[in-house]
């Protein structure tokens, strides 16, 4: 009793030292920001020949989680694997607070933020970026519609229950919980087909994303038919990771559902990681053995240039190679907390693919000499972001960071989590007998294998 | 193949068979015809957003004789004077290049204007269409419509585009040359201050269009033209055969018909307007 109760009170305080710390670093975002948005693109480092930087690389990294994110949450919805359908509320969420934050760092990195409609206003049917913000649009509605209809359940179980938003749950005027239950089937066939609209809208919001660079023929590192599928899958592998990330750490399902969960997620994860790291092999080897200057160029500016250890530690040493190893271990792979860390180390490492796939395929200008032409600061060669644009980074994802929690415990997430957890073990057919044989790896992976078709 | 190079045939002209057609099937067709075109047309497109400005009759463009050119640079001093660009963005730049050991060593050098393609990266990738095709071929970028997201820098294979990230030479406002707006666009975007157009766009060579008169010929050439003192840059339209160098009086055409002459990058496709004769 003392026990769980000292556990509460270390919850509560290092949930506070987390609000303290995100708050802080919000804090300093939006002075940052302010300061961005008052002095223009001035306060970057950005150049003439690498017009796009770390803000960029974050905008592609948080729309990728996103479609990552919304793609799994089809698996449940539209595919039918239960096994993960705990894991569909958070996924959904996840997928429409990345989008957010995807859109917000682009539109700060707009020099004139205040014209974003002039997209709309003159949309060029020709231009990727285009078709990309009619997407992220049509994208947000879906989430949001799916969030809905997945949080309703729960949110008219608070309703009559109390808890947070009880009183704006009310003011919806929910009905009773029986007749929720019927409205529940009718909800299951509106998912699927949000789910199937959603799949080629998400697919186009991340593989367009990645067409955005792979149609810039004049960067030979972008200009290839693989960029996008690239870009897909790593999203989804970004996805998986944070999706197995954020279960492990705030899932409130019974330990060994929790255990099942999180492990299914993790395999799923480092699958699609290696999917990833064979399409970067198969890159490599066609640019390498053809020997275009111009393409070897990209290639070796990611692997030997200034920031070599950002390819070979962060994005194939902590985020490929690492979590592979972690969820393959007899061990490691059968417990949270490693699966935990190697999820963290996958969301960590695509940040280094991010940042790769944007600035490397730049610092080499159109004409060698180019930097020479003219003795200016936005004209050398090379590319490191400003104090600021680091400050604006950190402290954009502190603010999306610190929503998200906020968002988490106030929306009825556990609660639909609980009730798909029960619905899936339901839906799965055999009674859990496992349910407390954690630490039986035999009888846990024969639930995994029940599961799906994967 | 042909049928896709027409101007952008409406669906209702297709639509009207002389025999009654089993409708589904022809509107799939149909479906399937525009979007081939449409992809096709995104290969190929000349212009992603014309605009009737400047004169049809005429295509802008420039010879740079590279044998006559002494790398004394004035162009690119010209062209900054002309359009009072900012510090950090250029317009035309002189390239140099060194290869080989002493003693055999060479040099190539070369002016770089903006190329005004003719199936130009910019306009293609261009979200607003911000940036657009004039009529007689100039690539221009409207201020007031640019967003600022740098993707036409990106996308442009001769890094002829600059941002302009709000740089000045004088600080101080109310000083006299702060005071002269720049006479690019006929000097339509006023006196440059904070965060006011084309402070946060991207800026580019626009063959110093505001040079032209209201037929669209130009009272005068090109600041880097007009300024050249070996006579290296030739200035004039490229589509008239009978055309000639609105600086040196040679005709456009055969100044082009006696030396080998070559684009940049023409590999790529862009169908540049300026070409270059072998030094």
């Amino acid at each position: 009793m003392t026990n769980t109760l000292q556990a509460a009170n270390e919850g509560r305080s290092s949930r506070l030292l987390g609000h303290v710390v995100l708050l802080a670093l919000s804090a300093v975002g939006i002075w940052a920001l302010s300061v961005r948005f008052s002095e223009g693109l001035i306060v970057t480092h950005l150049t003439q020949h690498v017009p796009w930087g770390l803000w960029i690389s974050l905008y592609i990294y948080f729309i990728g989680l996103s479609a990552g994110s919304f793609l799994l949450s089809t698996l449940i919805y539209v595919f039918g694997m239960k096994r993960f359908e705990a894991a569909g509320p958070l996924a959904l969420l996840q997928a429409l607070g990345c989008l957010v934050l995807g859109m917000l760092l682009i539109w700060i990195d707009l020099g004139h933020p205040a014209r974003f409609l002039n997209v709309f206003a003159y949309w060029n049917y020709s231009s990727v970026l285009a078709w990309e913000s009619a997407l992220y649009l049509a994208y947000s509605v879906v989430i949001i519609a799916e969030l809905y209809l997945v949080l309703r359940p729960a949110l008219a179980r608070r309703a009559h229950s109390g808890g947070p938003l009880a009183g704006l749950a009310k003011k919806l005027a929910f009905a009773g919980e029986a007749e929720e239950k019927a409205w529940r089937s009718k909800a299951a066939r509106w998912m699927l087909l949000l789910g199937i609209i959603g799949i080629p809208i998400a697919i186009g919001v991340h593989g367009g994303t990645g067409a955005i660079f792979a149609v810039v023929k004049s960067r030979p590192t972008w200009y290839t038919g693989l960029f996008p599928i690239v870009f897909l899958v790593s999203a989804l592998a970004s996805g998986g990771a944070l999706l197995t990330f954020l279960t492990a750490i705030s899932s409130r399902l019974p330990k060994a559902q929790k255990l099942d969960l999180v492990r299914s997620l993790g395999r799923l994860t480092v699958g699609v990681v290696a999917l990833d790291l064979l399409l970067l092999g198969s890159e490599m080897l066609v640019v390498f053995y053809g020997g275009i200057p111009h393409h070897v160029a990209g290639w070796h500016q990611i692997m030997f240039g200034p920031f070599w250890w950002i390819f070979w530690f962060v994005q194939v040493g902590l985020g490929a190679v690492v979590p592979i190893l972690v969820v393959l271990g007899k061990r490691t792979g059968n417990a949270i907390g490693p699966l935990a860390i190697a999820g963290l180390l996958v969301v960590f490492g695509i940040i280094g693919v991010r940042l790769n796939i944007v600035v490397p395929a730049q610092i080499e200008p159109e004409f060698a000499t180019l930097p020479d032409a003219y003795h200016h600061l936005r004209f050398v060669r090379g590319y490191f972001p400003s104090g600021n644009e680091w400050l604006v980074g950190l402290g954009v994802v502190a603010i999306g960071t610190w929503l998200f929690f906020v968002a988490r415990r106030l929306l009825p997430l556990d609660e639909a989590e609980q009730l798909a957890g029960d619905h899936s073990t339901a839906a799965a057919g055999p009674p859990p007998i496992h349910a407390k044989a954690e630490g039986r790896p035999a009888a846990a992976a024969g639930h995994v294998s029940s599961g799906g078709d994967l | 193949m042909a049928r896709e190079e027409n101007d952008t045939p409406t669906p209702q002209a297709d639509a009207e068979p002389s025999s009654p057609p089993d409708r589904r099937k022809l509107l799939g067709l149909l479906g399937g015809g525009a979007a081939l075109a449409a992809v096709a047309s995104l290969g190929g497109c000349k212009t992603t957003s014309p605009r009737a400005e400047g004169a049809q009759t005429r295509r802008w463009g420039m010879v740079i004789d590279l044998k006559r050119c002494i790398a004394c640079k004035a162009c690119t001093i010209a062209c900054k004077n002309e359009n009072k660009t900012p510090p950090g963005v250029a317009y035309g730049v002189f390239l140099e290049e060194e290869a080989g050991t002493f003693p055999h060593v060479r040099r190539t050098a070369f002016f770089r204007p903006c190329m005004q393609c003719e199936k130009s990266s910019c306009s293609k990738v261009c979200p607003t269409g911000a940036t657009y095709h004039r009529a007689d071929g100039i690539v221009a970028v409207d201020y007031k419509r640019c967003i600022g997201c740098r993707y036409c820098i990106a996308a442009c294979p001769y890094g002829a585009r600059s941002f302009d990230y709000g740089h000045d030479y004088i600080a101080d406002a109310k000083n006299g040359y702060n005071l002269i707006p720049s006479s690019e666009y006929g000097a339509a975007y006023g006196t440059r201050a904070k965060g006011k157009s084309p402070s946060g766009n991207v800026r580019k060579c626009t063959f110093c269009l505001h040079l032209q008169d209201e037929n669209g010929d130009y009272r005068e050439p090109t600041a880097c033209a007009r300024t050249c003192m070996g006579k290296a840059i030739h200035f004039g339209d490229l589509k008239n055969p009978e055309a000639t160098c609105l600086v040196h009086g040679e005709k456009m055409q055969a100044l082009l018909a006696k030396r080998s002459p070559y684009r940049l990058k023409e590999e790529l496709g862009n169908e540049p307007a300026v070409y270059y004769l072998p030094a």
